[in-house]
């Protein structure tokens, strides 16, 4: 995918740290993200990816540090920046007990959407959605997939140039979820810039760029096609008939620098190919474990990430 | 039904519940601060009625009446009035609750044995100071007719003897306190029960817990065990409150009390799992057990009012509530010192109540599942 | 700080209004229950003694005796429900509380009287009951004296010696159901407002839609505002339906202006739903509000003057009493329905609500943005 052309950029973060007493869950991020772009934000648990997202949005003051987003402080220039930007959240939070139209009209007014327009982005959502046959149905009573586009939907009704996705596909099905991507790619073509979370890593492949957060850091950021592509030792794809044990053995070994399950093989990070294969398979054959096959790869995303999780001092 | 299943449900919310210091905190607290400021500030024993006094005689004769409802302790003289037609605006705006009108000619009265009549004008938009008020009056007057006239010796043809049992003094507290107990466990024990089970549902904790191959009478019964445990120890704190900061005597049998809570509670918290498994929204589930078990064990249970005195149709009403027998039995206990003989009716009432709700609290679940 | 947008509210306004009503469930807890519970307590609360259950052991079986007893049970205070022949039977009617009073006329009960050594009777009284002991045993102590005086001939004694005329003003044949259900009132319009708005707020945190509407442009005060202008109108309705069912059902007087009502109303309900909205604010879980609801709602009706009188309480519960936006609220209610008094008479607690109620709302908002700021 190409990279938009950014003049300004669209997000810019500097310093941004956020404390809850003892614990620093975001510490001292910088960065940039440009117009239009689709911005990945990739981490486990707890690394901190809501907690900035929360402060960007104006739901969490920073301990210290400052953002810009449209050329807007999120210290000083709050109430203004609150209708330039969307935001939905990994939980579900349209109301329930209102009807689709309910939410709409709802979300619509808050944000001052009126007249001609409101009529014109109501339509759209109802059609971008898919949720004609709906509109007078119960939010609480639609399929998750049509809650997350209708989510979505209230989110950018006011058209924000800047939209925020917390985990936004969690716990739905390929399907829907490839169609809410769909919706996302037609935002950022109409110039919309999206700041996305998530945790699946095909999503993070649809991304122009991806951030990498571990334990409230920034470890990596670049474009999924980079990422993969620093990551410069080979990488080992190992199968035998017992692969806990084989994990287990293999650690530790010499130029062996990761070692870690995928499914039912191990994926090995070695520091030199040629020299790491007869000592894998000595290893292996002297704790007794049958070598069933052993091949270089090409590292996918998740290889990149684990690796530079652990060389970032593994997870908390 | 498996012990072990059961003890694993009771298990979770018992941590749960330790999770949420605050919650547990208040489910201490509240019946306690309650049984506090219940037993401090509720006395029907009516004291210090703001009296007016409007005094035309001016002699010693009317000022020694006037120091008569100023000593007996019931009345506090709060204004001095000069007209007549101050009386109205003194109770308009409530200054006081009572007027002493002693007509000019008071003092020639008495001493002509002509009947001297004094005129107490009461507020009578609080009846029930009113009523009390005038009892008290009367019986002031009384004395000081006695003083001023010598029907010391007027010979009594009748002499009724009276012995009040079991709170001699007729303190209101001894009435309040035992009945305060019912009526807090009441409110406590649906309240409790009947958000858990709602906060299950809301968010879809329960759908894990009904996947899993546990019954639903383990699930009723662990969820019930801890918030039996809950109300029993606030029966015991509100009882020991009782007991050594106020006084109130516990003649009967302490076990008999523990029984028969123990019954109420699971009634009661049976009934708030229906409640909320009904509902299953907090919000609904919390309204409607203030409906059904706030106002009624308040109102209909002779905790403050009478059930004698209420229409009859009422007092019929007043059999389905239950705190009504467990007042019953706590008064019985505490100030009584009766026993499971003369108990044995309200108890049985307990254990249909319980029987119901815990039935209730099954049924409900039943349907949820299938 | 910008200016409020009346557009916004009136978006909350729709949306709060739309979920109260959308659940056919929650609609009787609004409009049904307030006037199921003014019935309930206007016939329940109810102070004047009358038709007390009355345990009679009579061992004289003589004409005089029975007049004694038919004495008693004439004026309607007092109602046999059991003829006992062995005392252990008066012990046990009071024992089990089917009786609250026992009265017990010895053998030679006529004899005495005719003989004029004076007669003795006893009557027995179950003391559990405070209240209900203390009036019975006054009215039987009462029958009792008028019945000896008559007996001993000195029915006119007592008219030589001053005595006393009480006479009750605004309520002159003193039933307690006239002081009570303009004092329902208070409580019930309490007791909406903190059901509707102590949920409100902790209730959409823990849904998750908080942040979402944080996000937007609405204000902290337009979303306090949206959210309490649809309770203070469904307070307001249940108003005019309560003190429709009072005057017209129970025959309560209005003697004072309707208008003044609604006047004290407004700022009582002020107090109310800053009571809710502090409640929900502070609260973490609904739970949480659910327990602190109670913790307010009690306190705030025990020491109101509705059911117990503050004049005779501790005087720290007086003091307490003061803080207390429900016993002003009661004092105009009663004086407004009982007395005609207007807002001449009133000002003092008129005052005081509208303090108590501004200071409520202005320290509700400001813990309200701080929490979502």
């Amino acid at each position: 995918m190409s990279e938009p052309a950014a003049t300004r950029p669209a997000v810019r973060v500097s310093g941004l740290t956020k404390r809850f007493g003892a614990f620093t869950a975001v510490d001292d991020v910088s960065f940039d993200v440009g117009m239009g772009e689709i911005f990945g934000f990739l981490g486990p648990n707890g690394a901190g990816k809501t907690t900035t997202i929360k402060m960007l949005t104006g739901l969490l003051h920073p301990t210290s540090g400052t953002a810009e987003i449209a050329g807007l402080s999120i210290l000083h220039d709050l109430e203004t920046l609150k209708s330039r930007i969307g935001y939905m959240s990994q939980l579900f939070s349209l109301y329930a007990d209102l009807t689709v139209e309910e939410n709409i009209d709802l979300f619509a007014g808050l944000y001052g959407v009126r007249g001609r327009r409101f009529e014109e982005r109501k339509a759209w959502i109802v059609e971008m959605a898919g949720i004609g046959e709906h509109v007078g149905r119960l939010t609480a009573d639609l399929p998750l997939g049509f809650k997350q586009r209708l989510a979505l939907g209230c989110a950018v009704i006011h058209g924000p140039p800047v939209l925020f996705l917390d985990e936004p596909t969690s716990g739905v099905d390929p399907v829907a979820r490839r169609r809410f991507w769909d919706l996302i790619f037609d935002l950022s073509k109409a110039g919309t810039t999206v700041f996305v979370s998530t945790h699946y890593m095909e999503e993070a492949e649809y991304c122009h760029r991806l951030a990498l957060m571990n334990r409230g850091r920034l470890i990596a950021l670049d474009s999924p096609a980079t990422l993969r592509g620093s990551m410069v030792e080979p990488l080992l794809e190992l199968r035998t008939d017992d692969a806990p044990h084989a994990v287990e053995v293999v650690k530790g070994l010499s130029g062996v620098l990761e070692a870690s399950m995928y499914g039912r093989a191990l994926h090995v990070l070695v520091a030199d190919e040629r020299a790491a294969t007869p000592v894998l398979s000595e290893a292996l054959a002297g704790a007794g474990l049958t070598l069933r096959s052993l091949r270089r790869i090409e590292p996918a995303l998740e290889d990149v990430f684990v690796a530079r999780v652990r060389a970032a001092g593994g997870v908390e | 039904m498996s012990r072990r299943r059961l003890f694993a449900i009771a298990r979770k919310e018992v941590i749960q519940l330790a999770r949420d210091p605050r919650s547990l905190v208040l489910a201490f607290l509240l019946p306690l601060l309650l049984v506090l400021v219940f037993g401090y500030a509720i006395t029907l024993d009516v004291r210090d009625i703001r009296l007016a006094v409007l005094d035309l005689d001016a002699t010693s004769e009317s000022r020694r009446l006037v120091d008569a409802f100023a000593e007996s302790g019931y009345f506090s003289v709060r204004r001095r009035l000069e007209r007549y037609g101050d009386a109205e605006p003194v109770l308009v705006a409530g200054q006081a609750s009572a007027v002493l009108v002693i007509p000019r000619d008071f003092a020639a009265d008495v001493a002509a044995r002509r009947g001297a009549p004094v005129q107490l004008l009461l507020d009578g938009s609080d009846a029930n100071t009113a009523t009390i008020a005038m009892g008290y009056a009367d019986a002031i007057m009384s004395g000081f007719a006695a003083d001023v006239l010598p029907i010391r010796d007027v010979f009594l043809a009748v002499e009724a003897e009276t012995r009040v049992w079991y709170n001699q003094t007729l303190e209101s507290r001894n009435m309040i306190v035992p009945g305060l107990i019912a009526v807090l466990m009441s409110i406590i024990a649906a309240m409790l029960t009947s958000l858990t089970i709602a906060r299950e549902w809301e968010r879809g904790t329960m759908e894990q817990l009904v996947a899993t191959p546990v019954h639903r009478l383990e699930v009723v019964f662990g969820k019930l065990l801890p918030y039996v445990g809950i109300g029993l120890v606030d029966v015991a704190l509100a009882s020991a409150v009782g007991v050594f900061l106020f006084g109130v005597p516990l003649r009967g049998s302490a076990a008999l009390l523990l029984a028969a809570s123990v019954l109420f509670l699971l009634g009661a918290q049976g009934l708030g799992i229906f409640l909320s498994a009904a509902l299953r929204s907090q919000v609904l589930a919390t309204q409607a057990a203030i409906m059904v078990t706030y106002l009624p064990s308040l109102l209909l249970s002779g905790f403050v009012f009478a059930i004698a005195n209420m229409p009859a149709a009422l007092q019929v009403v007043s059999y389905a509530v239950p705190a009504r027998y467990f007042i019953t039995v706590t008064r019985g206990i505490f100030l009584k010192a009766v026993g499971l003989e003369a108990l044995l009716g309200s108890l049985i009432g307990l254990a249909i109540y319980s029987a119901i709700g815990l039935g209730l609290a099954a049924r409900a679940f039943r349907k949820e599942i299938a | 700080m910008t200016r409020l947008s009346p557009f916004r509210i009136r978006q909350i306004v729709r949306k709060e209004v739309r979920q109260l009503l959308r659940d056919p469930r929650s609609r009787p807890i609004l409009f049904v229950a307030p006037v199921v519970q003014l019935l309930l307590f206007g016939y329940a609360v109810n102070t004047d003694v009358r038709s007390t259950p009355l345990a009679v052991l009579d061992l004289d079986r003589s004409a005089a005796s029975r007049e004694l007893v038919d004495e008693l049970v004439a004026a309607g205070y007092f109602e046999t429900v059991i003829q006992a022949d062995r005392p252990r039977e008066l012990v046990e009617a009071l024992d089990r509380g089917q009786a609250l009073i026992a009265l017990e006329v010895p053998p030679r009960f006529s004899r005495d009287l005719a003989s004029g050594r004076g007669a003795a009777v006893q009557l027995l009284v179950d003391g559990t009951d405070s209240n209900t002991g203390t009036i019975a045993l006054g009215h039987a102590r009462r029958t009792i004296l008028a019945y000896s005086l008559e007996k001993g001939g000195l029915g006119e004694s007592l008219a030589i010696g001053p005595r006393l005329e009480p006479r009750a003003w605004f309520n002159p044949s003193l039933e307690s159901r006239v002081y009570n259900v303009p004092g329902v009132i208070g409580i019930l319009i309490l007791l909406m407002c903190l059901l509707l708005t102590s949920f409100s707020v902790v209730r959409e945190r823990e849904l998750g839609t908080l942040d979402q509407l944080r996000v937007s442009p609405v204000k902290p005060a337009e979303l306090i505002l949206g959210k309490t202008i649809p309770v203070a109108v469904v307070a307001l309705i249940d108003l005019a339906l309560i003190t429709a069912v009072g005057t017209a059902w129970f025959d309560i007087p209005l003697k004072g202006s309707p208008l003044v009502l609604l006047a004290a109303s407004l700022l009582f309900i002020l107090s109310g739903l800053a009571a809710g909205l502090l409640i929900s604010t502070v609260s973490k879980t609904q739970q949480e509000a659910f327990l602190t609801m109670y913790l307010v709602l009690l306190p705030s009706i025990i020491l109101s003057g509705f059911f117990f009188p503050i004049h005779s309480m501790p005087e720290l519960f007086q003091w307490v009493s003061f803080l207390n936006p429900v016993r002003y609220f009661l004092e105009i209610v009663r004086a407004i329905f009982l007395k005609g008094a207007g807002p001449v008479v009133l000002w003092p607690q008129f005052s005081a609500l509208l303090i108590l109620g501004t200071a409520g709302i202005a320290v509700a908002i400001r813990r309200f943005a701080r929490s979502i700021a």
